[in-house]
């Protein structure tokens, strides 16, 4: 009998990985790298992975607390402005001549208060977290401007570049799905967000802090978001106080590709991911067949269109 | 023993409960019956903890409690099955029963092992073979209440509260949940049950509370009393005081229906209406009458059957517009949902079907507007500060009674009027039927749902029962009475009441 | 609780008095606000967004969304540019312009009523296609090949107006006079009001969507020429942080995202304000971002003022968790 039940938990979540949403998604992703590894000379190389990697992981790691806002019902739109606010501010203490241990974890601290301050608002003002946070996102990204007054912070030391290097990116991205992959499917933090993102009244009747778990999850977003900026920073060598313009939205995107559920409730960590690295296969498929990269935004958009047409027909289908 | 003392409960423009006070004892299936807006689901939502502002109390264990949420009434030791059912759909059995008390290992790690045994704990002590694996939205509607009784059971909850749980139920899993709530009360549960099924309370209750218009009305044994005495409690008022007479001539045919079916919601319906009558329809919710009412009207396709008005055949309507364009006007039973414009105001609320007519040349004349809504407004002393007013502001009668304004504009000669009177309060209620009364005296036919019986038999010339889709019965309005006309309506459900007792 | 639709009143009252006390204030700090010249160059840059505001609003009052009002900007102006570089001749190339405007929009329609997809999404899709569209066509460049008048409409002033201004206010009045005094627009704030009820009041409600989504797209095709006179160019970016800022300006004035509510005069009393500090704050010499940041505060003020008084009453009032 136990044997039994073992056997069947191992079955189980073999079915959970694959069989709702990712299943179809995960199959374009094998076929896409299949038909560009055929047709195009070098792009099944380590080195075209490696800039794929590294390509989709700053937005990626974004992805994954959007997709945690969106799973509990709910949006973020200031992620990127978030991004930015963290690293200019924070980057203020390079120019100040901190040492490394001291600006990172104050960047972090960042994303993690402006995350709170959305979280704040949103379950206390009773308006739509869409209002909220395209409002703070104004709000940062004008109090970034006017602090750094939109000069870049160039040259920063090269420790600040150790963190962009090679697969290092990709090495932290892989460490955040990992665990919100488990947060959201073996936790009870992952459960109430389900539940709050399926039904919010419910949920609420069943007990569940509604408001504590909806805090949180804006706190991860706008600490994943300056983590994101960390990397970028790296990579670049620079702190612009534009970066992460547009994020929210390709955040967005990658998120409802991985078919993530916009309506809250249902969808996966690993969905998002996937999305992501389709995303990133097709731009850097296009770059490699000299076809103009600016169509990549059209790919993009079919896709999106796409997928929320398979979500809205798996909901008129209940 | 649960005593709830002196509860009242106002709502704007209506007290939903006045007064109310009773006792449950411990370990008994205590009844609570009334009409639709008799106050019981107030009365629920407050013993739960959702509507946290009242006055009067609730005295629990010899002690004055007041719950301020679902969690504390929960933790408290009171669940609720409402009859929404509050499960999550994405979620499985397990975790929807440990929702929001999730046992978690370190790390907040979901404790899976302790989640799944205790879930097959309680699913086998109601004798449920269900998978705790399984996600809930899979589950029929029985299944899904059984899952919401095991959170109630893992609450160590020592009160349920059911919340009409027949209402989606077919006769066999009525029966075993019925089975269900006996185990619960060997295990000394007590539960409220509540319903409006009268067949039902009989045969699962000891003792039984009525409430009628937001009062109580009696508690009674079971043993003690008799169905019949029960309905007399919860109908309560002599129809011929609650009604205007009616005086309307039956004059040349309107309406006539033949064999309209739309599968899966109601299937050969055939009926005529004529000038200066009223026809009911009489029936359970979820009987069709509301889908058979929407499909006539044009707002939901037809499957089969024919439309003949006023001696014209006429396949069907394909849109709204065409039955308001031919004089057919509807009412939704969804007042919030389908006939108001809440943030709109009451004059852009009444104009919508008739702006075509107050508009020929694009631009719509507002002063013709404003006449002609005013001139409603006065006619039924509208109770408003202006005709610019947003109509969420306006109580539940008034808010009626701009709906059936809004219909009475287009000088449609058959309206259908779908539950016309649900959640406003008495005054309103006779306004409503005797503005139905005069439309028959000008020659108009009105096509009349309801779920409160009383109203139905007082208003209507003729009687339509309809159930599981059909219509099984036709009443002249002499022959109809009360308790003939809700057995028929109830039969297929459970008649066993009288037996067991 | 609100009685009277004043609402919409009084947050007109209050932009009203915000833009003019911003007026004020300028022109007691700044000897250069109040000149014929900056009066007349603020009128000229808020045109293309207040046409943008003007669609928004139109399709949030009818229960839609539209965040691809920036990029149809776009496009219309590559297709002009493109067009004319090919050598059709001008008056088409503007009728085409505004034709793929509809077609954007069009599509829209399509994705939302037939299809049954939220708009916010559709919107964001339709938004990355027709900036790839945008830039495929520009292949990346700023194109400045544009006949000489059509360029100096910029120049040309109605009544001592820039011309710009003119065509806008000249909109925003057909268009307010669309909403609230034709049967059309009644339909539009119907549908937006409660869909459901609309449709069983016999309101056409599909249809009234795709004259929404095709008008946005077409008075977003007509802001684009507006701003390639105004910026003498084509270029590939035209209007990439549109769709926020013209949404918080639109929010700002009392339309909301629920639909049915909303005014035409609210959203450019929004534009209006954005452009006045942005002008003040590079007047004064300050860092004109301190625009942005006091929209953002505006705008979570303006729509959380309830639930704001609800939380400073909170501390003394027990509610549910």
């Amino acid at each position: 009998m136990n044997d039994l039940a073992g056997k069947n938990t191992i079955i189980s979540s073999l079915r959970d990985v694959f069989k709702v949403r990712e299943a179809p998604i995960f199959i374009y992703v094998i076929v896409m790298i299949a038909v560009f590894s055929s047709t195009i000379d070098g792009f099944f190389s380590m080195k075209n992975f490696e800039i794929i990697s590294r390509q989709i992981t700053t937005i990626g790691i974004v992805s994954v607390g959007m997709t945690l806002v969106i799973l509990s019902g709910g949006f973020d739109l200031s992620v990127g402005a978030i991004l930015s606010f963290a690293i200019n501010i924070g980057g203020q203490g390079i120019v100040f001549g901190w040492p490394i241990w001291i600006v990172y974890p104050f960047m972090l601290a960042l994303g993690i208060i402006l995350g709170w301050i959305n979280g704040f608002l949103i379950t206390r003002l009773a308006v739509p977290a869409l209002i909220i946070t395209l409002g703070t996102m104004n709000i940062y990204r004008g109090i970034t401007m006017v602090i750094t007054k939109g000069v870049y912070i160039t040259p920063i030391p090269s420790v600040y570049s150790f963190i962009g290097r090679g697969y290092i990116p990709f090495l932290f991205y892989a460490a955040v799905l990992g665990i919100f992959t488990f947060a959201t499917l073996k936790t009870r933090f992952g459960r109430n967000i389900f539940a709050i993102g399926g039904a919010e009244e419910s949920a609420l009747y069943s007990g569940v802090p509604v408001r504590r778990y909806k805090t949180i999850v804006y706190i991860i977003s706008g600490f994943l978001s300056a983590l994101s900026g960390l990397i970028l920073v790296g990579k670049s060598g620079f702190v612009q106080p534009q970066a992460g313009l547009g994020y929210e939205l390709n955040a967005i995107a990658a998120v409802v590709i991985g078919g993530t559920s916009i309506f809250g409730g249902s969808g996966s960590v690993l969905g998002t991911f996937l999305g992501s690295v389709m995303l990133g296969i097709i731009l850097a498929g296009l770059t490699m067949l000299a076809v103009n990269p600016y169509w990549q935004g059209l790919i993009t958009g079919v896709l999106i269109v796409f997928a929320i047409t398979l979500d809205s027909l798996r909901y008129l289908k209940r | 023993m649960i005593s709830i003392g002196k509860v009242s409960k106002s709502f704007p423009g209506v007290k939903a409960l006045d007064d109310i006070s009773f006792t449950i004892q411990y370990g008994e299936v205590h009844g609570l019956v009334g009409e639709n807006g008799a106050g019981k689901s107030t009365l629920i939502k407050i013993l739960s903890g959702i509507y946290p502002q009242y006055e009067g109390n609730i005295v629990f264990d010899g002690s004055v409690r007041h719950f301020y949420s679902a969690h504390e009434a929960q933790t408290g030791g009171i669940a609720t099955i409402f009859q929404e059912l509050t499960v999550i759909k994405e979620l499985s059995v397990a975790e929807n029963i440990f929702l929001g008390r999730e046992p978690t290992r370190r790390l907040g790690m979901l404790d899976w092992s302790v989640m799944r045994d205790k879930s097959n704990e309680v699913l086998q002590f109601l004798d449920t073979p269900l998978d705790p694996r399984e996600t809930v939205g899979k589950l029929s509607v029985a299944n899904q209440q059984i899952v919401e009784i095991c959170k109630a059971l893992v609450l160590n909850s020592r009160i349920i509260i059911m919340d009409e749980p027949t209402s989606s139920l077919t006769e066999h899993e009525v029966d075993q949940l019925f089975i269900t709530i006996r185990r619960l009360k060997e295990k000394g549960i007590t539960i409220l049950y509540v319903s409006h099924k009268i067949e039902e309370i009989f045969e699962i209750c000891d003792s039984i509370t009525v409430l009628r218009d937001g009062k109580h009305i009696g508690t009674v044994e079971k043993t003690e009393t008799s169905p019949d005495e029960v309905i007399s409690m919860m109908v309560g008022r002599s129809m011929n005081m609650m009604f205007p007479p009616r005086s309307a001539k039956k004059g040349g045919l309107l309406l006539s229906v033949r064999d309209l079916s739309r599968i899966g919601e109601f299937e050969h319906v055939s009926f005529d209406l004529h000038e200066g009558e009223i026809i009911g329809f009489a029936g359970l919710i979820g009987a069709g009458r509301t889908e058979l009412a929407r499909a006539l009207f044009g707002a939901t396709a037809l499957d089969t059957g024919e439309i003949g008005l006023y001696g014209d055949r006429i396949d069907h309507f394909a849109h709204p517009n065409d039955a308001l364009s031919r004089g057919v006007a509807y009412l939704s039973e969804d007042r919030k949902g389908e006939g108001l414009m809440l943030e709109l105001s009451v004059r852009e609320n009444m104009s919508l079907p008739i702006l075509k007519k107050i508009s020929p040349y694009f631009f719509v004349q507002g002063a013709r507007e404003r006449e002609l809504v005013q001139s409603y407004i006065s006619k039924f002393k509208i109770r408003m500060t202006s005709i610019d007013q947003i109509v969420e502001s306006l109580s539940g009668g008034n808010q009626q009674k701009v709906i059936i304004s809004k219909l009475l504009l287009t000088e449609s000669k058959v309206f259908i009027f779908d539950e016309p009177t649900r959640g406003i309060d008495v005054g309103a209620k006779y306004e409503i039927y005797k503005i139905m009364n005069d439309l028959t005296l000008e020659g108009k036919g009105i096509i009349f749902i309801s779920s409160e019986l009383p109203e139905v038999l007082g208003v209507s010339d003729r009687i339509f029962c309809m159930r599981e889709g059909e219509l099984v019965q036709e009443f002249t309005r002499d022959e109809a009475e009360p308790e003939k006309v809700m057995k028929v309506l109830a039969a297929g459900e459970n008649l066993t009441g009288g037996d067991a007792a | 609780m609100r009685i009277v639709r004043s609402g919409q009143l009084k947050i007109i009252f209050i932009l009203t008095g915000v833009n003019i006390l911003i007026m004020a204030a300028l022109t007691y700090l700044s000897p250069t606000f109040m000149t014929y010249g900056n009066i007349t160059a603020v009128m000229t840059r808020m045109s293309e967004l207040g046409m943008l505001a003007i669609a928004e609003t139109i399709v949030l009052i009818g229960g839609g969304f539209d965040i691809s009002i920036g990029a149809v900007m776009a496009l219309s102006g590559a297709v002009l540019g493109t067009l004319h570089v090919m050598g059709v001749p001008f008056y088409l190339s503007i009728i085409i312009a505004l034709a793929a405007g509809i077609a954007v929009g069009l599509l829209n329609a399509v994705l939302v009523v037939n299809l049954r997809l939220t708009p916010f999404i559709v919107t964001l899709a339709t938004m990355a296609i027709v900036r790839s569209v945008v830039y495929a066509l520009l292949k990346g460049n700023v194109l400045t090949e544009l006949p000489e008048a059509f360029l100096n409409l910029y120049y040309v002033y109605v009544f001592k107006l820039p011309l710009l201004f003119v065509i806008l206010v000249a909109t925003a009045v057909i268009m307010a006079i669309m909403l609230k005094k034709t049967i059309l627009g009644r339909r539009i704030f119907a549908i937006g009001g409660n869909e459901k009820t609309a449709y069983v009041s016999g309101v056409y409600v599909k249809r009234i969507r795709y004259f929404v989504y095709c008008l946005s797209g077409f008075i977003c095709a007509l802001a684009g020429l507006l701003f390639t006179v105004r910026i003498r160019a084509v270029i590939p970016d035209a209007g990439l942080n549109a769709p926020l800022e013209v949404i918080t300006a639109v929010l700002i004035g009392g339309t909301t995202i629920y639909g049915g509510k909303g005014s035409i005069l609210g959203s450019l009393l929004g534009i209006l304000a954005m452009y006045l500090l942005l002008n003040g704050f590079s007047l004064l010499g300050l860092n004109p971002f301190w625009e942005v940041i006091i929209l953002g505060v505006i705008l979570i003020v303006v729509i959380g003022q309830e639930g704001i008084i609800k939380s400073f009453r909170a501390p003394f009032v027990r509610t549910r968790a």
